[in-house]
């Protein structure tokens, strides 16, 4: 048997988590510790006590409104996906197709997507379209310019290797390129999945009758601000659980390639 | 003796001129001529961005030369060459694959049957003292390793000819002698043809059975040296009188070629 080149430290999981936990509670307290002190009336603030008893309480309406977000976030960061990732591998093999879509995807960056949203309800009404349609154009740059960048990463060395392999484009792209891209598209990905949830949100407060957006709006008209904190409370849940998917999918597809031993070496640099 | 008489590879007038992105010649090589016999092992010796690497990347089938033309057993190269092997001066292993699998792309991109070859692979990698590492990541591995891992996915196909850029350069000195050793060893086994690129002149003379010295840019063949010791050699070799006549020839060749100034 040969030496071992690194150990790698045991984790220390209870601690690891321990730490975020308690600082989660912590600003619970304060905020409770607040409003209670100060008395700010609930339609102002209200304690997270009250928040968490509605958010469980009118679960089976915010249930209902929350599957309509998710489909929502779904279909839109699953269209950016399946469109942004092909569109940026075109980009690095057509000069002539990066020229012609460069300015576009330029300008629909620059131009804010929100001020679309009237548009949208004039053209597709106010049902899953133009909700799914937002959340597409605010997931995919992110989703489209990390994959460019993943993708033109790749050592001409690497190439050259392949090449006197006999290896063919497809090759190269499946075996080489694409991988080397993973981390950076796995980045645009998680960027993509929070902005998706933003979308679907701002699509829920201008163009929809259903959805946790719309929930937000609704309970804000009537001052039940109790609720509008608990629909943002179901939304922070639905975030979370969207991007640690994206997250458990990087671990998966993302191998041989550790932050750890920089953390370890740069010793806190 | 010269069993095969013709030249193994032929390289005929080799020049190359880049492009600037101004639109300027920017010449690279001007006429190489170079014959090399199947099974030698040759060192292209020069100062650092001479040249060396374009021409061996040229003999590869891997750029093109804007004049003359290189043949191998006497096909003229037009496509990148594929019974080959090639190392360069940083391992470029793939990071998401263990050592193991790195030597195995070779397999997968020719579409050879993997499991054949997962024994030669193995054997390969304790050749090279690497057995134990098979399962390792680059990122778990020492510069020296990696490099390692290249020479092995490099001969797991067992190719014609070995093209080596200068592979230990980025190497400390210490582990540079012990690849320099281990290289000796492996090529008397397999006796390749190779072209070693490098700018050290103990490594030339230590490996080779002919030095090639280039001069600066645009590089062409100053002289080319053959080297008459016995192998295989021992480090010790570069304390002889034999090995520092064929040293110190070159670096006063060097000297000469303006290579080294205020000496």
């Amino acid at each position: 048997m040969q030496t071992e080149v690194k150990k790698k430290p045991p984790a220390k999981s209870s601690v690891r988590w321990l730490v975020p936990v308690l600082s989660i509670l912590a600003l619970l307290l304060l905020w409770e510790g607040v409003v209670r002190l100060l008395n700010i009336p609930i339609y102002m603030l209200p304690p997270p006590s009250k928040v968490a008893h509605v958010a469980v309480a009118e679960s089976p309406l915010l249930f209902r409104h929350a599957l309509s977000t998710i489909w929502a976030i779904l279909l839109g960061f699953g269209l950016a996906v399946v469109i942004g990732i092909p569109i940026a591998t075109l980009m690095i093999y057509s000069d002539a197709f990066n020229r012609a879509i460069y300015p576009i995807l330029i300008t629909a960056q620059v131009l804010p997507k929100v001020a679309l949203a009237p548009l949208f309800i004039v053209w597709f009404g106010f049902g899953l379209i133009p909700k799914v349609l937002m959340t597409f154009l605010i997931a995919f740059f992110p989703i489209v310019v990390d994959t460019l960048a993943g993708l033109s990463a790749v050592r001409p060395e690497s190439l050259m290797l392949l090449r006197s392999m006999g290896g063919s484009r497809w090759q190269s792209f499946w075996k080489v390129r694409l991988p080397t891209a993973l981390p950076h598209i796995f980045s645009g990905l998680k960027i993509g999945m929070t902005f998706a949830v933003v979308g679907a949100i701002v699509a829920e407060f201008v163009a929809s009758e259903a959805g946790l957006g719309y929930v937000l709006v609704e309970a804000r008209a009537s001052l039940n601000m109790v609720l509008v904190f608990a629909a943002i409370i179901w939304l922070i849940a639905i975030g979370f659980i969207f991007y640690f998917a994206v997250e458990y999918a990087e671990r998966i597809f993302v191998k041989g390639r550790s932050t750890k031993r920089s953390q370890e070496l740069g010793a806190g640099l | 003796m010269d069993q095969t008489s013709a030249s193994f590879i032929d390289i005929r007038s080799v020049a190359k001129v880049y492009q600037s992105d101004t639109g300027e010649d920017v010449p690279a090589l001007s006429s190489v001529s170079l014959k090399i016999k199947q099974g030698e092992f040759v060192s292209l010796l020069g100062p650092s961005g001479c040249g060396k690497t374009t021409l061996m990347m040229i003999v590869a089938g891997l750029s093109a030369a804007s004049k003359g033309e290189v043949q191998i057993e006497g096909k003229k190269i037009v496509d990148p060459y594929t019974d080959i092997g090639i190392v360069f001066q940083n391992a470029e292993l793939l990071e998401w694959r263990t050592a193991l699998q790195n030597i195995l792309l070779q397999m997968e991109i020719r579409k050879l049957d993997i499991n054949t070859y997962i024994p030669i692979a193995k054997q390969l990698l304790s050749q090279v003292g690497l057995s134990g590492f098979e399962d390792r990541y680059p990122d778990e591995l020492s510069g020296g390793m990696k490099q390692r891992v290249a020479l092995c996915r490099a001969l797991v196909h067992d190719p014609d000819i070995l093209l080596m850029d200068e592979p230990f350069g980025a190497l400390d000195a210490m582990t540079r002698d012990q690849m320099n050793i281990d290289l000796q060893r492996i090529w008397l086994e397999k006796r390749k043809t190779a072209i070693l690129v490098t700018h050290s002149i103990d490594e030339a003379v230590f490996l080779s059975d002919r030095v090639v010295v280039m001069t600066g840019r645009p590089a062409s063949v100053a002289e080319d040296i053959k080297i008459d010791l016995p192998r295989p050699r021992k480090l010790g070799i570069r304390d002889s009188s034999e090995f520092n006549a064929y040293t110190g020839h070159i670096r006063e060749m060097f000297k000469d070629l303006g290579v080294f100034t205020n000496d």
